[in-house]
């Protein structure tokens, strides 16, 4: 899966810090979602982009053929 | 916020647990316990201390704190199985030790596969690569079997000396020289994927805004 999240925080100059802090998250958790290397819960997908001011489906990209 | 209770109270229920643990005498169960919990809390505490507030509990934690409780559950259960058949066939080098000194070390070892399990989900798993990933793993799978088959050896050749009453050389060899030297390899193997994940640096060092700014 593939996210916009970096693009999004840069829109808003939010650190990765930041929007930890925003959706209560540790930092390592948006980084390794920036990477791809972790698929969120729904609840964390809906948080994160209501902070970016965005819906899942702009965040989020699901590939097709992926687990 | 429930997590915050759980915390508070295994803490005070660990320290309640050492008090009375000393105040019988039995110092080395108390220590384990407390080197148990500083293993188990250390992130928490750590935080606790230099940011005046507990680390966030998010999801991901959560998986990985899951999966690092589940494998220090099977060790320390594989491993108490193990103690109560040495115990049942009288093996020196395990008999010899007090119980309580058995089950400190038993308690100490738990901590740290929950903390290695811990830190390899949460820092190692994600930066290595799939192949080194399955190296890693066939290296813990040896180490594993060799770990196995050194205690399955060392029991049988107790148990056949002791009720047939002949000296038995295959599983003394197996026992003491081959799965040794299986878990051995198995172990620096997957020692080498671990820190070479753990070290690999994927993760930006400091979190500058100014670094992160992508303009739009």
């Amino acid at each position: 899966m593939k996210t916009k999240i970096k693009e999004y925080r840069g829109r808003y100059n939010l650190t990765q810090e930041r929007l930890a802090e925003l959706v209560g998250v540790r930092r390592e958790t948006i980084i390794f979602l920036e990477q791809g290397k972790y698929n969120p819960s729904l609840r964390l997908a809906y948080n994160i982009a209501r902070a970016l001011g965005a819906s899942i489906d702009e965040i989020f990209i699901f590939e097709e053929g992926e687990d | 916020m429930k997590q915050r209770k759980a915390l508070l109270a295994a803490i005070i229920i660990a320290v309640v647990l050492m008090v009375a643990l000393a105040s019988t005498r039995q110092y080395y169960i108390a220590i384990a316990l407390g080197v148990e919990v500083l293993l188990v809390f250390r992130r928490e505490i750590w935080h606790l201390g230099r940011y005046r507030r507990l680390p966030p509990f998010d999801e991901r934690f959560q998986e990985n704190a899951k999966k690092a409780a589940r494998n220090s559950f099977i060790y320390m259960s594989v491993a108490t199985v193990f103690l109560m058949l040495a115990y049942a066939i009288n093996v020196d080098y395990v008999v010899d030790y007090e119980p309580f000194q058995v089950l400190g070390w038993l308690l100490i070892s738990g901590g740290l596969v929950y903390l290695l399990g811990y830190i390899f989900y949460d820092r190692v798993e994600p930066k290595l690569r799939e192949r080194e990933l399955k190296r890693y793993w066939t290296f813990l799978r040896i180490a594993g079997i060799g770990f196995g088959c050194a205690i399955t050896s060392i029991f049988l050749h107790n148990v056949i000396g002791r009720f047939v009453g002949i000296e038995e050389p295959v599983f003394f060899v197996i026992g003491v020289l081959l799965a040794p030297t299986a878990m051995g390899v198995g172990l620096v193997g997957s020692l080498v994927y671990f820190i070479k994940g753990l070290l690999r640096k994927q993760l930006p060092e400091i979190n500058q805004p100014d670094d992160e700014r992508i303009q739009p």
